[in-house]
């Protein structure tokens, strides 16, 4: 009998090629779009609950001759995604709701769904690789994924398929033209976090914790020493390594290098303060067994699209891991992840909690 | 995967032959507009008369009684909003009355009663969702406009005394209306010895296509319309009629009618057996409002443990077709706002699932059904987390 696979539909272009080569390759598909969250009379604009993706996913369905569902995971995602994104800015940081939804949202709850059905398998359109049961780097550096998909339970690698994950992205669409699908082939990137649709995300903060939040309070803008410079109209709307919206006047451009939302502080400093030579991360989770150990070397990338770069385990715990870095990097901002890859394989991941300016050294 | 079955005639049904046979020639050589004074004219405006006659007849009403409508949604509309607006001039009658468990077409028009400036009053319910007596009394007085009913429930298919309601409804000067959209072809209805002053139907329920749904309204009730332009329909409700869906709807219910008795004896007998071989294998599954009388098409069945939404999923790709809830326009389930008003768990709720049998049941698909529906229970039960 065939082997039967869920495959989660944006009714983008990246999830529709996956189903269709997944067809291709004589899987029994079933098709499914996660409705996440409803913006409801908010965004009078919009049509609720992502209605075009659903529709653009269904007909796609429709053309491959397979199944299509919508599945209600609203109360799980707010949960789990969109009220840590507002706790995490709320704590001043700045979080990666994506990292979270594969984690919680496609990777388990959606599994579930899938073992509800006997699906063997659960795909998605990441670019992504998974190698003999181990998560890699998409093959396209420009459009590799891998990033945001550390927090994955290991096991789920045994019945992952990522069929975009060894192509291009101009080849997906290319495959996307070759089988006929025009309605998505040359659809347009989503740049935009997907229940943040107009990229304020300071109005879903206002919305969950209400607009006299703390978060976007006023409060000082400060120096290093303490200085108050100006002042600032809400620490949720600033991140580490932010240039955009500081007062100019200074000798050198200033840069976001600290959020102290005890104080509602945003303190600035010159760009060599953004600089750090270490990194502790929370939350961790590791995609090889055995895990790594303390001076174990491994690549830390600190933000999608970043290099990575060497560097050396020098605390690990159960929930926390340490690591020095054999170059500065600039600008390692709380809430981002930290990915730790060996080569092209990711090895693990966590949350950062802080960056360290002075080298860490591994604990004795 | 053997022949798929459809366990969904409360959402629609299939046309009849007889229907659409009727219907052909108007797609056809009787084209008419009925509203034309030439010989297609005259030819269509026969057919619609008579179409009109046959549903009157059908509910025993004249046929100036009758007023088609685009669906059973927008004759729920026109009862109410129609009504209501009516009697907006009659000092002391603002309020509006009906069920929590109404199809949404009827609350989304108290809705709208509401944002004009009327009182939205909802009556209680109790656990197998009739409406209480007490309640009843309590809101249907000398100040409410217009009351609505409906008769089944299309989520649980509990009947409501409909009767003695339109009677107590009329001796406090209330205008009644029943959504019989789930009870026609069900329920024995006789405008002629009930005295409802409104009721709505739906083709598409009873074997006719998706389109066409008739209000019907006794004379001498207030009502304003809710479209504006020509006199079609004595200016009730303007806009072309659409004649070859009205002659489907007459057909469909004739036939309904006709075949009411039998058709409702077989159905109440293959829900039983469906419903006690679902309690032989899920000895703790709810089947809601079943300790009350029900009509026979409807059955929900909630098995503690499941959720509706990978049930319904599992069921559908095994091949049998079934519902639950409302669905949202994304097609995504969301929990039945019927389970919730009659006090229905939240987990068991969500464990929710519609059978509704009609035309396509046999009891082949029964048989089915009985297999499938537990083997998925109690493979949903071993898989949720504890």
């Amino acid at each position: 009998m065939r082997e039967r696979v869920l495959v989660a539909m944006s009714g983008g272009v990246d999830s529709s090629v996956a189903a269709a080569l997944l067809v291709r390759q004589g899987y029994d598909v079933v098709g499914a779009t996660m409705k996440l969250f409803c913006h409801g009379e908010d965004l009078p604009d919009r049509p609720c609950c992502s209605l075009d993706s659903v529709n653009d996913a269904r007909r796609v369905c429709e053309q491959l001759g397979i199944p299509h569902y919508v599945l209600n995971l609203e109360s799980a995602f707010g949960h789990d995604v969109v009220q840590d994104f507002v706790d995490e800015y709320a704590r001043g940081r700045t979080p990666i709701p994506c990292v979270r939804c594969n984690t919680f949202t496609k990777f388990r709850d959606l599994v579930r769904r899938a073992d509800a059905i006997d699906a063997r398998w659960v795909a998605t359109g990441h670019y992504a690789r998974v190698i003999d049961g181990m998560l890699h780097r998409g093959l396209d550096p420009a459009k590799d994924q891998s990033y945001f998909l550390w927090g994955i339970d290991r096991r789920v690698l045994a019945r992952m398929l990522l069929p975009v994950g060894a192509q291009t992205k101009a080849e997906t669409r290319a495959i996307a033209h070759e089988l006929g699908l025009e309605l998505i082939a040359e659809k347009r990137e989503s740049q935009d976090i997907c229940f943040v649709p107009d990229g304020d995300h300071t109005r879903v903060i206002a919305r969950t914790l209400g607009a006299d939040t703390p978060a976007l309070a006023r409060g000082p803008l400060m120096l290093r020493d303490g200085t108050v410079v100006g002042e600032h109209a809400g620490y949720a709307r600033f991140t580490v390594g932010q240039r955009r919206g500081l007062p100019g006047g200074f000798p050198e451009p200033m840069f976001v290098v600290a959020i102290e939302p005890a104080t509602r502080a945003v303190v600035i400093g010159p760009r060599d303060e953004l600089l750090g030579r270490g990194v502790v991360a929370r939350e961790v989770n590791w995609l090889v067994s055995p895990a790594p150990d303390v001076g174990d070397e491994v690549a830390v990338q600190i933000r999608h699209r970043a290099r990575a770069t060497p560097g050396t385990l020098v605390r690990v715990s159960d929930s926390e891991v340490e690591v020095a870095l054999e170059e500065p990097a600039s600008a390692i901002s709380p809430g981002q992840s930290c990915v730790f890859y060996d080569g092209e394989r990711v090895v693990g991941g966590g949350v950062i909690a802080l960056g360290r300016r002075e080298l860490p050294v591994r604990a004795a | 995967m053997p022949e798929p079955v459809y366990f969904d005639h409360a959402a629609t049904t299939p046309v009849r032959e007889e229907v659409l046979a009727a219907m052909q020639p108007f797609f056809g050589p009787r084209f008419g507009n009925p509203s034309s004074m030439h010989r297609w004219g005259r030819e269509a405006r026969t057919a619609l008369d008579e179409a009109r006659e046959r549903v009157g007849r059908c509910l025993g009403a004249s046929p100036d009684e009758i007023v088609f409508t685009s669906c059973g949604t927008e004759a729920d509309n026109m009862a109410l909003i129609g009504v209501w607006r009516a009697r907006r001039g009659e000092a002391g009658r603002r309020a509006a009355v009906s069920t929590p468990i109404e199809h949404k077409a009827v609350l989304g028009a108290l809705h709208e009663i509401a944002k004009e400036g009327g009182e939205e009053r909802l009556l209680a319910v109790d656990p197998n969702g009739r409406v209480e007596a007490a309640s009843f009394d309590a809101l249907v007085r000398e100040d409410a406009a217009v009351c609505s009913v409906m008769w089944v429930n299309n989520e649980i298919g509990t009947l409501q005394d409909v009767p003695s309601m339109a009677e107590r409804a009329r001796s406090r000067g209330v205008v009644f209306h029943t959504d019989a959209v789930q009870a026609f072809g069900k329920v024995e209805i006789d405008a002629r010895r009930t005295p409802f002053d409104l009721l709505s139907i739906s083709g598409h329920k009873i074997g006719a296509p998706k389109g066409i749904g008739a209000l019907f309204i006794r004379r001498g009730t207030p009502m304003e319309p809710l479209l504006f332009g020509g006199s079609q329909d004595r200016g009730r409700r303007p806009g072309t009629e659409n004649v070859a869906m009205a002659v489907g709807l007459a057909v469909a219910a004739e036939l309904a009618v006709a075949e009411r008795e039998e058709e409702c004896r077989r159905l109440e007998a293959l829900r039983d057996r469906l419903e006690s071989a679902v309690l032989a294998r899920v000895p703790d599954a709810v089947i809601h409002g079943r300790s009350v009388s029900r009509a026979p098409h409807i059955s929900n069945i909630s098995a503690p443990g499941t959720e509706s939404e990978s049930m319904l999923i599992a069921l559908d790709l095994r091949g049998i077709a079934c519902s639950a809830g409302s669905a949202c326009q994304s097609g995504s389930i969301t929990p039945s706002h019927v389970l919730a008003a009659i006090g229905v768990s939240t987990d068991v709720a969500k464990a929710a699932i519609r059978f509704s049998l009609g035309a396509l049941t046999t009891d082949a698909s029964i048989d089915r059904v009985a297999e499938v529906f537990p083997m998925l229970v109690e493979k949903a039960r071993r898989l949720a987390p504890a």
